[in-house]
């Protein structure tokens, strides 16, 4: 006993070991204003990346406004992805010296919302973010994407257009390939309630937009595509910028819980610190046909969608039943895999703390995948008068194949 | 036309919750049509009735209303807001007031003395319904897609076969002459040997997210409506939007199938040929009451090695991005069907025809050795096959075959699976999982009467 005792030791040092005291994770900063200060993403993007598992995440506030900003110096150097959600008063010198460097070194940094519009004077961030807005002096010209996903610059703003389009919901396109961070993702996808820059610049020759949506008229905006990501390369840094996600005062925290915009940061900031994405995509991804809102900037588990479907009631979200749905589908056919989905379908049927409406939907998804061993389940649910309509459309599709 | 009548124990005990003899009306004697200026007597006359009283029907029964041969007498719907409208209708046409209006489809083929049916239901109906006219012995004018499955198609092929009676699909682009036109020229191998055909419909529908329970309209019968589909709750979604549900459509695939698959079949002379193999992968929306997918790519594969590929708009409008799609005009919205050949492509759908060379539109009729069915009017072309006794131009054995590429993709999709279909017995022989999904079983006490 006191062998193996031992050797679990030995086996959870020597993991420790291997993995160092950051668990192998990447570490991102996140450098933020303080609370009230405008840079209201900063939890969401912290539970955003510490869900991919993939990252250790730090918060470096800076002063409040009006305090002393010369002590503010967060060692970047110590990171692998700088985080920006800051909208606040221009660094020391010093630290804006040392942020330059940290990224022509080769560091990485994720660009989120309104940080596209900070340092409007500072002409080297401009260059380092690529795009960006809140830059009257710079000569550089404004931008839009044509229908291909292709620059197209022009030199002054129509007086009476809006900088931002009222919060609305829109279309995300990913451009051309999408590169890494895209790849596996459905192209297009709906996304809720967020705004839309018209005025932004472009500020560097060597960034690309990796997806865009249209800022229509009708939402106040300039009928034009306008980025919605980009990324950029500065010095030996990538730099990832997402300009949507801008909370504003009224808008609905459902843009930061897009499915959508959570892979895109998740992504993107690892790509930003390595150049290359290793996460693996989630079973549930955003697709234009409905928003995919994750309350809790998670993904779902095969059982965190059964243990919520429970809960289905008409007139509240359908998306625990139509992600198992998705998810049969997914399976292809391979009867291992929808076994397992038979079960856990049967495990909800005869459960007393299962809504009637949840059971009615699964019944269908039963119908298609259900073999002899729900047949006696469903026999049940048609003895209740609530049940027995749908029981009796899945026992008929079972029946009538296993008959074959 | 002296079919026995429809016996009501054919839907078993419906229960008090459909109430029998739902007429708002009370059902008078025909007003003699003497009257009446038309050439045709009376006696000659096409007597018809339309039921589902929605934009489709009203258009049908307009089409129908204008011709002299035919008396529009009586109307049946679910919704007595609609009901009261078509009356209004067909009463102002003739200067009456006589149209007769039901609300249950069984009062109407029991006491209407019928010649010819207008069929314009939601898709989950048309089987039962389709097959209650043939029993009838009604000819019918019966709206696209045929059905909402593979076995409901066939049920209604089988009933129109064996009571004899006259159909014709509303696929009315085979009565178009641009239509005609571009499958004639492809038919006649103006193309050569044909290589592949892609085939454009619309884009799917946007969510309007997840709506509550509502009271259901007075006047609208819900369960009525609902029929041999799932028993749910009201919740707004009725006329029309019924397209974006699973069970009641297969969204706008199934919808415009019957439309551009219809004339790319036409043009390969494939009204009697099915793919072979077919896969599929649709973008199924994630939450929200509308569960049809809004992106959808199928492949199929005829026997001759023939591939089509059949997809939303947008899929082809991305392609012609990327240069791998022809780029023919800004109304072109990647629409319709497009037949690729030896020769070069030829595209047709409602804003043109349009070909990778000019010159391919330019063959003079005179050469075309093949002839396609000429119809200038589709639904005048029904009335004339009434009289003849012959084939329509979108026959039902051709509605069969037109949707049921459709019908095996959306099961292509649902199961992601390649599936090989065999067209003899009209099943899969690779996949008990889809072979199930060739059918929905029906609430009670509905089901589709014996033939």
């Amino acid at each position: 006993m006191k062998n193996i005792l031992n050797l679990v030791t030995i086996a959870v040092v020597s993991l420790m070991l291997l993995n160092g005291c950051s668990d192998n994770k990447l570490r991102a900063l996140i450098v933020t204003g303080p609370d009230g200060s405008g840079n209201t993403a900063k939890s969401a993007l912290q539970k955003i990346l510490e869900n991919s598992g993939k990252f250790n995440v730090e918060i470096a506030e800076s002063p409040a406004e009006g305090q002393d900003m010369s002590i503010y110096s967060p060692d970047f150097t110590s990171f692998d992805v700088v985080v920006l959600d800051y909208i606040g008063e221009k660094w020391p010198s010093e630290t804006r010296e040392r942020f330059v460097k940290y990224v022509k070194d080769g560091g990485g940094v994720l660009v989120f919302g309104e940080s596209a519009y900070a340092f409007p004077d500072w002409d080297e961030y401009g260059r380092l973010i690529g795009i960006g807005g809140n830059r009257d002096n710079s000569a550089a010209p404004y931008m839009y994407l044509n229908g291909n996903g292709e620059i197209m610059t022009y030199e002054s703003i129509n007086d009476t257009v809006n900088a931002t389009t009222a919060v609305h919901d829109f279309v995300i396109q990913v451009t051309g390939s999408g590169g890494p961070v895209f790849e596996g993702m459905n192209h297009r996808w709906l996304h809720l309630a967020d705004v839309l820059h018209s005025d932004l610049k472009l500020l560097s020759d060597s960034v690309t937009v990796l997806a865009m949506a249209y800022a229509n008229r009708k939402s106040g905006g300039n009928g034009k595509n306008m980025p919605v990501m980009a990324e950029n390369v500065f010095g030996k840094g990538r730099v990832f910028s997402v300009f949507i996600g801008c909370l504003k005062e009224g808008a609905s925290p459902a843009a930061l819980q897009d499915a959508g915009l959570i892979l895109a940061v998740q992504r993107g900031a690892e790509w930003a610190a390595t150049g290359q994405v290793t996460q693996q995509l989630p079973e549930d991804l955003p697709n234009i046909a409905a928003a995919f809102v994750l309350p809790n900037y998670k993904f779902y588990s095969l059982n965190d969608l059964f243990v919520n479907a429970k809960n289905y009631e008409y007139g509240k979200p359908e998306k625990f039943l139509y992600l198992i749905s998705n998810r049969i589908r997914k399976a292809k056919g391979n009867k291992q895999k929808l076994a397992v989905f038979e079960d856990k379908i049967l495990e909800v049927m005869q459960s007393d703390d299962a809504t009637i409406e949840c059971k009615n939907y699964l019944c269908r998804d039963l119908s298609s995948i259900g073999t002899e061993k729900s047949i006696p389940v469903l026999e049940k649910l048609k003895e209740n008068e609530k049940t027995a309509d749908m029981a009796r459309f899945a026992l008929e599709r079972i029946k009538s194949s296993l008959n074959k | 036309m002296s079919k026995s009548k429809l016996s009501r124990r054919s839907f078993l005990k419906r229960g008090a919750a459909v109430t029998a003899g739902a007429s708002l009306f009370p059902t008078v004697v025909p007003a003699s049509v003497l009257g009446l200026n038309g050439a045709v007597p009376p006696s000659d006359r096409i007597v018809m009735g339309l039921v589902g009283s929605g934009g489709m029907g009203n258009y049908d029964m307009k089409q129908f209303l204008q011709k002299k041969e035919t008396r529009v007498v009586a109307a049946c719907d679910v919704d007595n807001r609609r009901l009261i409208s078509t009356k209004a209708r067909i009463d102002k046409h003739y200067g009456n007031n006589d149209a007769r209006i039901y609300k249950d489809f069984i009062d109407f083929f029991d006491n209407e003395k019928l010649d010819a049916v207008i069929l314009a239901l939601p898709d989950h109906w048309h089987s039962i319904i389709a097959v209650t006219a043939a029993n009838k012995g009604l000819d019918i004018y019966g709206e696209k897609p045929l059905s909402r499955t593979i076995k409901e198609g066939r049920a209604i092929v089988d009933a129109v076969q064996k009571n004899n009676v006259i159909w014709q699909t509303g696929s009315w682009q085979r009565s178009v002459p641009n239509f005609k036109r571009a499958a004639e020229l492809v038919r006649n191998g103006v193309l050569g040997k044909i290589t592949h055909v892609e085939v454009g419909l619309p884009d799917g529908r946007q969510s309007i997210g997840t709506p509550p329970v509502k009271p259901v309209p007075e006047g609208v019968d819900w369960d009525l409506w609902l029929g041999p589909a799932p028993k749910v709750p009201f919740r707004g979604v009725l006329h029309f939007n019924w397209r974006w549900i699973l069970d009641y459509s297969g969204g706008q695939l199934t919808d415009w199938a019957g439309h551009h698959v219809d004339i790319a079949h036409w043009g390969l002379g494939f009204d009697d040929k099915s793919p072979v193999k077919i896969k599929g992968k649709g973008i199924y929306p994630v939450n929200g009451i509308y569960n049809v997918p809004v992106e959808y790519l199928i492949e199929a594969e005829y026997e001759n090695g023939l591939p089509m590929t059949i997809a939303n708009a947008r899929y082809f409008v991305d392609k012609r991005r990327n240069g791998l799609w022809p780029k023919v005009g800004a109304q072109n919205y990647g629409m319709g069907p497009v037949w690729f050949g030896e020769n070069g492509w030829i595209q047709v759908n409602r804003s043109g025809l349009w070909a990778s060379d000019p010159e391919l539109l330019k063959v003079p009729e005179e050469e075309l050795k093949i002839k396609l069915y000429d119809s200038k009017d589709h639904w005048q072309n029904f009335l004339d096959c009434i009289k003849t006794r012959k084939k329509t131009i979108t026959p039902v054995e051709t509605a069969h075959n037109s949707i049921s590429v459709a019908l095996t993709g959306e099961i292509a999709m649902m199961t992601e699976q390649e599936l090989l279909w065999d067209r003899k017995t009209e099943t899969f022989t690779n996949s008990d999982y889809a072979n199930r999904l060739l059918s929905r079983p029906f609430r009670e006490p509905w089901r589709i009467p014996e033939i």
